[in-house]
């Protein structure tokens, strides 16, 4: 059982370093967020940006949405 | 290989969504509410530890209410700490973030409101409330009752609406790692709560105690770590104005903190019961978390390269930052502490304390106050003071560093005596000084907490959202990430990286099962088959006053000093006895194993003690044990030690259980028959430490209080010697004797007004150094003296020439024939206990105890033997003789027992 973590664990390292290593435009996906983060902080510290109140359950769609930004070209 | 123009055009397009449209509104109401709670509840949180640190130098300091008594303040320390503080804090930081993180608001206000009320109403103040009137769970960071545990995992039931969905809303694939940590602390610690709280109810002792362990790393791994980490990882970009280092290496550490902290659990019960196997996967578990650790907190600080100047002038920052580093430190100390080798020696000592308290404080608490600091800035309407902020941080650093420091070479003072063989009071005599300055070191952070909950209600009112002078300065140009960043992944050979993520979410839950299979149902599968085979088909559960004693042990914190698990160590075998197996808690309902030793380990505790030695110390334990930090327990009594309320019988029937189906079941004996190395006869220097703390293998009590291996002691010959041996058995007579025989050794001290029979009047006979050394050796059956044996030789040596002092005239070897008449009556009447030449070996004597007295080795005074002739011995089988003998017949009696006296022995050992 000890061997069954360390090698699970292992592999998934393994793994996503060999992607990390042989496909760049992954890492430019996986760092998108990083930015898109800072974007938000500057857009919510803006006193200026129009501010949108909809803090009640029926002003939400609340159908999970599918998974996203998905699209051939 | 290079990235395609059309990769990256199409992935800007992702980007330009999140970017847009109006703000999401954020409930400021709902922050300002759990940050005033958080901050509430910390400092009353603070207090109760503050409390419980003092009763470790002044254990009567606030000793007769029961509500105030340590065990249950410790527990409302800690579970306030947990969820009143931590759990309020991240809260606030939840309302403030998700909206950002998600361009979404919250769920609802409402439900956000119910949320507040449930956490706050229905959880933290009746947690306290009901642990403190004695309703509570011993099991660590489980001590709410199960009333509470039900709103616990209703909360985090609410906490996946309000806040994940949300989150889950947005495209995953969008997600900053703060998010990602909220959803995985939400959503695991939602599945880890009722493994913790409500298996071990079900699942007895060794058993239960594998999914504790769970939970007790779990606490910490799936609550405090990923919300205290999302905190860090928001912190630091939005001070800096800077994108963190590397999104890849917070997402690795993500996952892999989620894959292995669940599988940590059972390292807290190395050398235990549990399954090796178990117990190693664990061990290897925490030293990939420590691997996991560098490689978080490396990205979190590369995050902060060339922002050390924003570092050091903005204040939430440097609190982010001080986590940060106590988090990396925290968590190679877990690492290290694991090992088997470091583990043996330092488990339930004051370090762990320590390294609880780094974690907590450090780690989580640092990096929340650094958060609430960084947010209440950008709330419009509220008030905040830097230099107080600023001064809040040194206090904390200080009072922290200094505790952490005190408890760390604490617990290392406290492993260094266990290891040896001095008696357990030894080891607490060694920390006092320790946990006073721990007390002391409460103060600063106190006032640190005072002073932040300060800095946040004075100070210039912000009536706009601002970024702070210090980020502005040190910020880069925001067009540096505006320009170069958000990318998305549009094209066809990408698109399986949508995704990745509900794969990596999946693998989170498969290894979070598989940390239940591995260290908890296929370990309890095993033991359960052990259990089979090895339990007595005889053994008794517990009688319904046990087991109400049981439930009385564990509302009062009893298993937070007393371990009852003797692990599979040298040192705690030579000191406890045979290891704990799993079959005897087969019927612990909650396992009540124990996490730290303040206290012996109460596991061999059947026969051990006489009952009114343990009701005596349950009402005032300095009255037998000097130098005694035990909180007393006086509402068990109705006004003195030998007056106990029915809970307090119950209390002493449970602690007179331990132990019993172990040495019932006989196993111990056979072992001892069947084992080729005899049991030590001498004092040899080679193996007397070993002779000396090894507990008997059959129970003094079933032996008559005689033991053939005690050896036999003898004062120095010299007059010299003799008296620097007496006058340092006059100290230790102090420390360990004088509570129950009095400073003057007549049997009048503290607790001889509760102990029956009395403590002996060590002035009204002489004792001979074989009976001395027997005493010591074993202590008396059937009374409330313990055997001493764990003592060194010398200083046993020097009690005996101490005792032997008190009674000044030696007597003489016997020159004189008894008279006729004594030799008569003593024959007819004495003869069957005290045996026919006095030797304490009549053919009754095997069953009374006390033992009767051998008059070879006991010289009392005329005036003692008088007494007890007139009076008897109360607490023994001697009854007095007054109304069977007359005066003359008595006399005659007196003077032919101590004729008896025969130091012969003494002198040719000599």
């Amino acid at each position: 059982m000890i061997n069954l973590i360390v090698v699970l664990t292992t592999a998934v390292m393994f793994a996503l370093l060999l992607v990390w290593w042989r496909w760049p435009v992954f890492r430019l996906w996986i760092e998108a967020p990083k930015y898109s983060m800072l974007r938000q902080e500057s857009r919510f510290n803006d006193p200026d940006t129009e501010r949108e109140s909809a803090t009640n359950l029926s002003s939400i769609d609340t159908s999970i949405s599918e998974h996203p930004q998905v699209s051939g070209d | 290989m290079t990235v395609s123009t059309q990769n990256v055009r199409g992935l800007e397009d992702r980007a330009n969504t999140q970017g847009s449209g109006a703000l999401p509104s954020i409930e400021y109401d709902l922050i300002r509410a759990h940050v005033f709670a958080s901050l509430v509840t910390l400092v009353i949180s603070a207090l109760f530890g503050i409390l419980v640190a003092t009763k470790f130098t002044f254990p009567d300091f606030l000793g007769g209410h029961a509500w105030l008594t340590w065990g249950r303040l410790r527990y409302n320390h800690t579970q306030g700490i947990f969820f009143g503080w931590l759990g309020n804090a991240f809260l606030a930081f939840f309302y403030y973030v998700v909206p950002r993180l998600a361009n979404r608001p919250v769920l609802s206000r409402a439900l956000g409101w119910f949320l507040f009320v449930v956490w706050n109403f229905a959880v933290v103040l009746p947690g306290w409330v009901l642990v403190a009137a004695g309703f509570s769970q011993p099991l660590e960071w489980a001590e709410f009752p199960l009333v509470v545990d039900a709103f616990v995992v209703l909360a985090f039931v609410l906490m996946v609406f309000e806040f994940v969905l949300p989150i889950l809303k947005a495209r995953l694939s969008d997600l900053y790692v703060s998010g990602w940590y909220i959803i995985g602390g939400i959503i695991f610690t939602m599945l880890a709560y009722p493994v913790g709280n409500f298996i071990p109810e079900l699942v007895p002792g060794a058993r239960g105690a594998a999914f504790s362990g769970l939970w007790i790393h779990d606490a910490v791994g799936l609550f405090v770590t990923p919300f205290a980490v999302a905190i860090a990882y928001y912190v630091i970009p939005a001070t800096t104005h800077r994108p963190i280092f590397s999104h890849f290496l917070s997402m690795v550490g993500f996952w892999l903190l989620f894959f292995i902290y669940p599988l940590n659990g059972t390292h807290h019960y190395v050398y235990s019961a549990i399954p090796m196997s178990a117990q190693k996967g664990a061990i290897v578990a925490s030293a990939y978390l420590g691997m996991d650790v560098i490689l978080v907190v490396t990205n979190l600080l590369l995050s902060l390269r060339g922002n050390s100047g924003t570092a050091s002038k903005d204040v939430p920052l440097r609190f982010v930052w001080f986590g940060v580093i106590a988090y990396l430190v925290v968590s190679l100390q877990g690492s290290v502490q694991a090992l088997m080798p470091v583990n043996r020696f330092i488990h339930f000592t004051d370090w762990v304390i320590g390294h609880s308290h780094l974690a907590m404080i450090g780690f989580g608490s640092f990096v929340a106050l650094g958060g609430i600091a960084h947010m209440w800035q950008r709330i419009p309407g509220t008030r905040y003071n830097e230099r107080m902020t600023n001064w809040s941080f040194w206090f904390l650093a200080v009072g922290l560093t200094l505790m952490v420091a005190d408890l760390t070479i604490a617990g290392l003072v406290e492993a260094q005596v266990w290891q040896s063989s001095s008696p357990w009071i030894d080891s607490v005599r060694a920390v006092e000084s320790y946990w006073l300055v721990r007390t002391l070191s409460g103060l600063p952070i106190l006032a640190g907490f005072l002073l932040f909950w300060t800095s946040l209600v004075t100070g210039p009112k912000r009536t706009l959202v601002i970024t702070s002078a210090a980020s502005r300065v040190a910020s880069a140009d925001p067009a540096e990430f505006e320009n170069v960043a958000p990318v998305s992944v549009r094209s066809r050979s990408t698109s399986w990286l949508s995704y990745a993520h509900v794969v990596a979410f999946g693998a989170g839950v498969g290894f979070f099962a598989l940390s239940f299979i591995v260290l908890a149902i296929i370990p309890g599968k095993q033991l359960e088959r052990e259990i089979k085979q090895a339990a007595p088909v005889t053994m008794a559960s517990l009688t319904a006053s046990e087991q109400r004693g049981r439930i009385i042990y564990g509302r009062e914190g009893c298993a937070y000093c007393h371990t009852q698990q003797i692990r599979f160590l040298e040192a705690d075998v030579r000191r406890f006895g045979p290891p704990t197996e799993a079959w005897e808690t087969k019927y612990d309902y909650p396992q009540l194993w124990g996490t730290r030793r303040i206290g012996p380990d109460l596991s061999r505790e059947f026969n051990l003690r006489s009952r009114d030695w343990q009701l005596t110390h349950l009402y005032n334990p300095r009255l037998v044990v000097q130098d005694s930090v035990m909180p007393p327990y006086p509402w068990l009594f109705d006004g003195g030690p030998n007056q106990p309320t029915q809970e307090g019988l119950d209390v002493l029937a449970y602690l007179q259980s331990l132990g019993r189906a172990r040495q019932l079941s006989g196993f111990d004996r056979q072992r001892l028959a069947s084992s080729a190395e005899p049991e030590a006869l001498d004092m040899a220097p080679s193996t007397e430490p070993l002779a000396r703390a090894t507990p008997p293998a059959v129970p003094i009590a079933m032996v008559g209080g005689y033991s053939l291996s005690a050896p036999v002691l003898h004062p120095e010959a010299d007059q010299d010697g003799l008296q620097e041996e007496v006058s340092r058995g006059g100290a230790l007579f102090d420390a360990n004797c004088a509570s129950c025989h009095g400073s003057a050794g007549r049997g009048d001290g503290k607790a001889s007004a509760s102990l029956l029979p009395k403590p002996a009047n060590l002035t009204a006979a002489h004792f001979s150094d074989e009976r001395l050394s027997s005493v010591l050796w074993n202590g008396i059956a059937g009374s409330a003296m313990p055997p001493w044996r764990q003592l060194p030789t010398e200083d046993l040596r020097a009690l005996i020439a101490y005792i032997q002092s008190l009674n000044a005239p030696r007597a003489t070897p016997r020159m004189q024939e008894a008279a006729g008449l004594g030799k008569t009556l003593f024959a007819a009447a004495c003869a069957s206990c005290h045996g026919a030449t006095g030797e304490g070996n009549g053919p009754a004597a095997g069953a009374v105890a006390p033992a009767p007295t051998n008059f070879h080795l006991k010289k009392p005074t005329e005036e003692r033997a008088w007494d007890v002739l007139e009076n008897g011995v109360q607490g023994t089988a001697m009854p007095p003789w007054r109304n069977q003998l007359n005066a003359d017949e008595r006399h005659a009696l007196v003077e032919f027992v101590r004729s008896l006296y025969d130091p012969a022995q003494e002198s040719e050992g000599r």
